[in-house]
């Protein structure tokens, strides 16, 4: 066989891309391929040898017949909403007050990456021990203050926004961040012609800022969307999803119907319902990234 | 800055002091928990319960928790701590192999079939799929290969989370080379691969050290795989710090000892890539 260098071309981008495809379609395409396989049936992993075929009977029972799934499904929803929204106004008004140069704010920087560095598992155990509505040292500081303890983690009502809470101190000056590199890249001409036309500040922010940072904030908003729906260290560590279930996220519900009681169709149907949730969601991100280029 | 002219930056001296005062407080709520860690860690499990900040003056401090966490239950400690750094280490190291020849062979020749940029945005859909939804397969799969409880089913796991990344940052930094340099190599009779590891990959150096640290990170913080896959001989830090609760009450020195052996490494790592951090979050998105 002749080696032509049109052919040692096509061997060469083919040969340094087919590692990294194989790669996956092995241990990303084909794990889910299993899992949708193992949706139809039934397969008890502790008393049963082999999966039974179950036909549609696991997406049934979850999507009709399982109230646990849908009020998870619920909390999680509530949960991401909330995060998000809250992460990104408070991160854009910190990024519109902060935006000019200062001194010292290579240190700022820096110290505002360590909450979303950390690893989440620690995020979640140093915040349960402060918000230990016995002795941790948030109600503490509250009683000092004379006011009443806050039942963090032991109410139904307040434990969801501890979440909710924990996840904002991680994520929100990610969106900080993020707003200030694109508030970073204004073009300042712009801001001298609308002041030398006489526009107001607000208005400035309604009719330049916002329009020109907009695609970065829906960018961002999905990435932390996205991300938000596979909470479960938190979830983990602060409250086992309790009270009473109320911070069972869908990660940690599967988790448990999966891993812990064994269910692996019910288990694996469920991830597959997860999981098409969250692909609509990023198919709208990924037609943005598609644009991007 | 001197110049007024600037009509972003103008601020008069309410502003400046609003701006401090945000500063201040936003920087406070977001060092409060892991400084209160640190003070924990050097409390004695009785002190560990109090609102109280300042060692030697509010309360005794005491290297009791680094001893039991160090020394007493060092065995333990130092094998998630291996295991982490063995795990971190070669899972980014295949991430940055894979990724690198991929980002390269995407950013640098044409795919007429299937677009270059289809076959981008297919890897990077790969970073959508929640984990959870691969564990169960995952678990069955290593069962298979006999490979839980081992390092290296935990090192295939976290290299599939995080290759997306790599490959997509790689497709960047590959693409803002100058096209010129590798044809120059390629009519000086260098080889197509001659021509990706002397000339691109050395030019590229800060991006594979950026995705290298990037994948180290996440690979140290990843805990639901480990969960699964690792019980007790490939536990990593993430694991350790999830066991430190559970054993006799509420001894919060020793969660709180535990968690910063966690969290040190990665903010040291963090603080030295700092700029590439934001970039790698948002898939490239965002270039600082």
């Amino acid at each position: 066989m002749i080696i032509t260098p049109a052919l040692r071309k096509k061997l060469t981008k083919w040969g340094f891309l087919l590692p990294c495809l194989l790669f996956m379609m092995l241990m990303a395409i084909f794990p889910l391929v299993w899992s949708l396989s193992l949706s139809f049936t039934k397969w008890l992993g502790t008393i049963m040898a082999r999966p039974q075929w179950h036909g549609l009977k696991n997406f049934r029972d979850i999507l009709f017949h399982d109230p646990r799934f849908w009020a998870d499904f619920g909390f999680t929803i509530r949960f991401v909403a909330m995060a998000v929204i809250l992460e990104l106004s408070i991160g854009l008004a910190l990024a519109h007050l902060l935006h000019e140069p200062f001194r010292g704010r290579g240190f700022f920087r820096v110290l505002f990456l360590i909450p979303m560095a950390c690893p989440p598992i620690a995020v979640a155990f140093i915040w349960k021990m402060m918000v230990h509505p016995d002795v941790g040292v948030i109600n503490s500081m509250i009683t000092a203050v004379g006011l009443a303890r806050v039942k963090w983690t032991t109410s139904t009502i307040v434990a969801p926004f501890t979440i909710v809470m924990v996840d904002v101190w991680e994520w929100t000056p990610f969106m900080f961040l993020a707003l200030l590199a694109a508030y970073q890249a204004l073009p300042e001409e712009i801001y001298q012609a609308a002041a030398v036309d006489g526009a107001s500040k607000g208005q400035m922010f309604r009719r330049i800022t916002l329009p020109l940072i907009s695609p970065l904030i829906l960018t961002i908003s999905l990435i932390r969307i996205i991300d938000a729906f596979k909470l479960f260290e938190l979830v983990f560590g602060i409250t086992s999803a309790g009270p009473a279930n109320s911070t069972e996220a869908l990660s940690y519900y599967i988790y448990l119907t999966g891993i812990k009681w064994f269910d692996l169709g019910k288990g694996a149907a469920m991830s597959w319902i997860f999981l098409i949730i969250l692909l609509s969601i990023s198919l709208f991100l990924l037609s943005r990234f598609r644009r991007r280029e | 800055m001197l110049s007024g002219s600037s009509v972003l930056r103008r601020r008069s001296t309410g502003g400046w002091i609003l701006l401090v005062v945000v500063l201040v407080v936003f920087s406070a709520w977001t060092i409060f928990p892991v400084f209160w860690a640190l003070v924990t860690s050097f409390k004695f499990t009785g002190d560990a319960y109090d609102p109280t900040f300042i060692p030697w003056v509010q309360f005794k401090p005491t290297l009791q928790g680094w001893r039991f966490v160090l020394i007493t239950a060092g065995e333990r400690t130092f094998r998630s701590l291996r295991n982490s750094i063995v795990i971190a280490f070669f899972s980014s190291a295949a991430v940055l192999m894979l990724g690198s020849m991929a980002g390269y062979a995407l950013a640098r020749f044409i795919f007429r079939k299937w677009k270059n940029n289809d076959i981008a945005v297919w890897i990077l859909s790969n970073r959508m799929v929640p984990p959870v939804a691969i564990l169960i397969p995952y678990f069955l799969i290593m069962r298979t290969l006999r490979l839980l409880d081992n390092p290296l089913s935990i090192i295939i796991a976290h290299t599939i989370l995080n290759l997306p990344l790599g490959v997509w940052l790689m497709i960047d930094f590959f693409k803002d080379l100058p096209k010129d340099l590798d044809d120059a190599a390629l009519i000086d009779g260098c080889s197509y691969l001659g021509a990706f590891f002397r000339i691109a990959l050395p030019l590229v150096a800060p991006g594979l050290v950026a995705v290298f640290v990037l994948s180290f990170i996440f690979s140290w913080n990843e805990f639901i795989f480990v969960l699964v896959l690792g019980f007790n001989k490939a536990i990593t830090i993430p694991i350790t710090i999830a066991g430190a609760l559970t054993t006799k009450g509420l001894e919060f020195w020793k969660v709180a000892t535990m968690s910063l052996i966690g969290v040190i490494p990665v903010v040291v790592l963090a603080t030295l890539i700092s700029r590439f951090l934001i970039r790698g979050l948002t898939m490239g998105a965002i270039k600082e």
